[in-house]
């Protein structure tokens, strides 16, 4: 980062332009900073690569030509032998475009049609997860770090509860409530499932970030621009927006990249758990399906590991390095 | 014996009116899932070549009164040596009483415990047969077999060298009435035995109990009903002996069972692993069936059955002498069979869409569903291994059961065949195109979900409404012994306790059963003529007779009225190591032949 690094720009054009050491935000400067960032643009370029590849899962089904039907029975019975294992593709036959990532044993469904879509299951997820537990967090560190006196207990009692609640348990004892309730109606069965895994996810996901907004608020709250804010009468919504919010963004950014990731991995790992979404394609249920074949089918298990393990390494070191632009103290 | 149904690859049986299934850690599968079963597979160790499921002959119908002890013995068989048994499940309990499920039986009649009679390895026939074990014969009945009369040997021991005595296998008969104490253990003792209606067992009732008698060394059991499967019954390890003094406590009696077979407990730890020990004090000459090759048994349960066929496998050291009574997974079904290391064979079981038939009045829309059913595609789709862990079926009784008679149950169909426009065209003329079939299925077993797929695909081509009802592995069996819930279909299947007709339709198919707790009759079919032929059967006749009778009335009942869908036959794959010899199938159990292996030096 030294060379971008804006004390370098001020050196090397004090001669030429003074104007130019114009200030600069601190949003602007981490921008800079990860801009010159390799590792960081590299992972930025695969989680495009991954964001388009669910956006356009459909489209690119379509191009490859291959769906995530159910195959009908006699192209089951054709594709696949006595013992379920493909007759065609991979692993005991050749590379054929018809199955690019060969077809599932047992099922006959397309793999590389279920890798896209899972990516699309797990993206989504994370995303709508990762956005409402940010925002409970943010609201509940904000109000817990402000408010006095009851409010104040109340609060932290509830982000200590909700931290007390095993998320694993949490999850099993959610999904087969669900399944029982909506056991005659799979539609609202596979939408209460996705409900639930997002709730899920979000409600047991905002402990940490409320903490952390709230230890920030506190120490903030004493300043005197807080201070003055309150002396000329400004409402107290007002403080918690205008002034207290701002100087909060980059623990926000920070604990949204670095969320993201983590909800990629807990989707995964409660569809391989069989308590996650059962009626669309998903990462973490053809894991789930293809841990007994790592020796026999090895594609059909690494495909949607390489691509979990991508996308959350990816997002991570993205993270990683957000969390170093934004914070003043590792700025060389 | 048994009852149940299915889940991957785990077999284990259940009961007779009481129970279909239980299994431990398994599921149903509402759509033929998943499978276990049994056929027929090589002898000694070399398995042959295509084995297919369903052709395994008679599971224990052959009987052999006359066949005395010392066993012969097996060809190339050693002594010495330790073998190990790795299984995917665990027996809950290996009190000789309560011992009902496949692998509890196996291990403790092939190994601890003597019965009245037991199973025989038949190497000509790859078959069991029916020998006598402590009794010189197989049971004297009287006329109208209401009574029977057993005489014990001379010469048979308790691993501690005392004798065993005619009223410790009395004693053991009582102690089987005692289903509050012991539960989960056969119950047909309640169903056909003197006052079995009434006795509760010794710790509730005391001893005095008027079905059983001894004379000198006889024992005499009395009936309230003629039973003819007597000697079949007998081999289960409740008609072992038990001393009554030794049973203090019955909760603790199954943690070290008094062993009159060639092996004794040595360690026992419910649930984890068992090792086994030669019993000294067993006489050879008096047992006309088991051996005492090696000097050890262990016995792992609940490990992972992909490990375990790794291991197998690769068979390396230990491995060698290693063995597993679950089935291979299908992921390494091809490899296993490389091996030349798999045993195949059936087990006595039929797995069934029973349907609600007093839901689905119609016949000609129950035959419909027999023609929708996508078999072949739910078989693949559920995980299972067509002609080896599964295979097409005909009729309600499997392969092996005396008497069975061999037929269609619809006309044409071999038990695999899918033809949608037969099935839309008995709709039509039925006038219910758009019939709503409710099936369950398991949301967390993958096989489930994936078969669930291809059986709705089967039904709606051929004009049915599919209506998948969700369920998961913990509630499925609540959910189909639940009479009032809102499905028509019930997914699961019925494994013979012994190979007579007398063990299914008095169990699931009797009109009387219909309204029952539990759900016993999950077709729920109520037929005054076939009521009438079953109990016709029970009351007056025994033997060859009843079994020809029974297998009549199979072909009476699958055509004219066609209660349920057979789905499949049920077959085994169990791998072994390279250094262990005398592993065939036990027809009757689906399991390993315990009493005849050896380690290979």
């Amino acid at each position: 980062m030294g060379l971008d690094n804006p004390a370098d720009k001020i050196d090397a054009g004090a001669s030429k332009a003074p104007e130019e050491i114009a200030g600069r935000s601190p949003w602007q400067l981490a921008m800079e900073q990860l801009r010159g960032d390799k590792v960081a643009m590299i992972c930025l370029g695969i989680l495009v690569f991954f964001v388009l590849v669910a956006l356009f899962s459909p489209l690119l089904s379509r191009a490859f030509g291959v769906t995530i039907d159910t195959p009908e029975a006699n192209i089951l019975l054709s594709t696949t032998g006595f013992d379920g294992m493909p007759v065609v593709g991979p692993p005991y036959n050749g590379f054929i475009w018809a199955h690019p990532l060969g077809i599932a044993p047992s099922t006959g469904t397309d793999n590389l049609a279920f890798w896209m879509y899972g990516a699309r299951t797990s993206m989504g997820i994370a995303l709508v997860s990762t956005v409402a537990a940010t925002i409970i967090g943010i609201t509940m560190g904000l109000v817990a770090g402000f408010a006095r006196g009851p409010l104040e207990a109340v609060i932290s009692w509830i982000i200590d509860f909700f931290l007390s609640l095993p998320f694993i348990l949490v999850a099993l004892s959610v999904a087969p409530i669900l399944v029982s309730r909506f056991s005659t109606q799979p539609a609202l069965l596979s939408a209460s499932q996705l409900v639930a895994l997002l709730l899920v996810l979000s409600l047991t996901g905002w402990m940490a970030l409320a903490r952390l907004i709230r230890g920030e608020v506190l120490s903030l709250r004493e300043r005197e621009f807080v201070l003055s804010a309150r002396a000329i009468g400004v409402p107290t919504r007002s403080i918690l927006r205008k002034e207290l919010l701002p100087n909060l963004i980059a623990p926000i950014i920070v604990s949204f990249s670095l969320g993201l990731p983590a909800f990629v991995s807990a989707e995964a790992g409660l569809a391989y758990l069989g308590i996650g979404v059962t009626n669309i394609p998903s990462w973490g249920r053809t894991i789930n399906a293809a841990s007994n074949y790592y020796d026999t089918y090895p594609l059909y298990l690494w495909a949607p590991v390489a691509g979990v393990l991508t996308l959350v390494v990816a997002l991570n070191l993205l993270g990683d390095s957000i969390r170093d632009a934004f914070d003043p103290k590792t700025r060389r | 014996m048994t009852g149940i149904i299915e889940s991957e690859h785990r077999p284990l049986k259940g009961g007779y009116i009481s129970m279909r299934m239980k299994k431990t850690g398994t599921a149903i599968a509402a759509a033929a899932l998943l499978t276990v079963a049994a056929c027929g597979g090589g002898g000694g160790g070399s398995p042959t070549e295509t084995q297919t499921v369903g052709e395994g002959g008679d599971a224990g119908s052959g009987q052999d009164p006359e066949a005395a002890g010392p066993a012969a013995e097996i060809e190339g068989a050693q002594e010495g040596g330790t073998l190990t048994v790795n299984s995917e499940v665990s027996p809950a309990t290996l009190d000789p009483t309560r011992s009902y499920y496949t692998d509890s039986t196996a291990i403790m009649s092939d190994l601890v415990t003597r019965s009245l009679t037991q199973y025989k390895y038949d190497a000509e026939s790859d078959s069991m047969i029916l020998v006598p074990d402590m009794a010189t014969d197989l049971g004297t009945p009287n006329k109208d077999f209401t009574e029977w009369t057993f005489t014990l040997r001379e010469g048979l021991k308790y691993a501690d060298g005392t004798d065993v005595v005619a009223d410790d296998v009395a004693y053991a008969i009582k102690r089987s009435f005692a289903t509050e104490e012991l539960p989960d253990g056969p119950t047909y003792q309640q169903t056909f035995f003197l006052d079995g209606d009434k006795y509760a067992g010794p710790y509730e009732d005391g001893t005095d109990y008027a079905g059983v008698e001894v004379d000198g060394s006889d024992v005499i059991i009395k009936m309230r009903r003629p039973f003819g499967d007597m000697p079949y019954y007998g081999s289960f390890p409740a008609f072992t002996a038990i001393p009554e003094d030794a049973d203090t406590d019955p909760a603790k009696y199954g943690n070290n069972p008094m062993a009159t077979g060639p092996y004794q407990f040595e360690t026992y730890k419910p649930g984890q692993s068992l090792t086994l020990v030669q019993n000294e004090n067993w006489d050879p000459a008096t047992d006309p069936a088991r051996h005492q090759y090696v000097d050890k048994w262990v016995f792992n349960w609940n490990q992972v059955q992909s490990k375990v066929d790794k291991v197998l496998i690769a068979d390396q050291g230990e491995a060698q002498t290693t063995l597993s009574y679950t089935d291979v997974l299908t992921a390494n079904y091809a490899k296993a069979q490389e091996t030349d290391r798999l045993v195949t064979g059936t087990s006595p079981c039929t797995y069934f869409w029973y349907m609600d038939n007093q839901k689905i009045t119609d016949v000609k829309v129950r035959q419909a569903v027999g023609w929708a059913y996508p078999y072949q595609a739910a078989w693949r789709a559920g995980g299972l291994i067509e002609g080896v862990t599964r295979s097409a079926s005909t009729t309600a009784l499997p392969p092996g059961t005396a008497g069975r008679v061999e037929f269609e149950s619809l006309p044409g169909q071999d038990g695999k065949t899918t033809d949608p426009d037969k099935a839309r065209a008995l709709l039509e003329e039925a006038g219910e195109v758009g019939f709503e079939i409710k099936f369950p299925y398991q949301t967390n077993v993958p096989e489930s979900v994936q078969a669930k797929d291809q059986v709705v695909k089967g039904l709606e081509d051929a004009g049915f409404k599919a209506t998948p009802v969700a369920a998961t592995s913990d509630t499925i069996r609540d959910l189909q012994a639940d009479d009032k819930a809102d499905i028509n279909i019930r997914g699961s299947g019925w494994c013979s306790d012994w190979p007579s007709g007398g063990s299914w339709f008095p169990a699931i198919f009797f009109g009387d059963l219909v309204g029952e707790p539990g759900i016993p009759n999950q077709a729920q079919i109520d037929e005054p003529d076939v009521d009438k032929q079953i109990n016709n059967i029970l009351d007056t006749m025994s033997g060859e007779e009843a079994n020809a009778a029974w297998g009549e009335l199979d072909k009476y009942m699958m055509q004219k009225y066609f209660p349920v869908v057979p789905i499949g036959y049920s077959g085994v794959a169990l791998l072994h190591g390279s250094r262990v010899g005398g592993m065939s199938n036990d027809n009757v159990r689906g399991m390993p032949t315990f009493q005849d292996m050896f380690v290979a030096q």
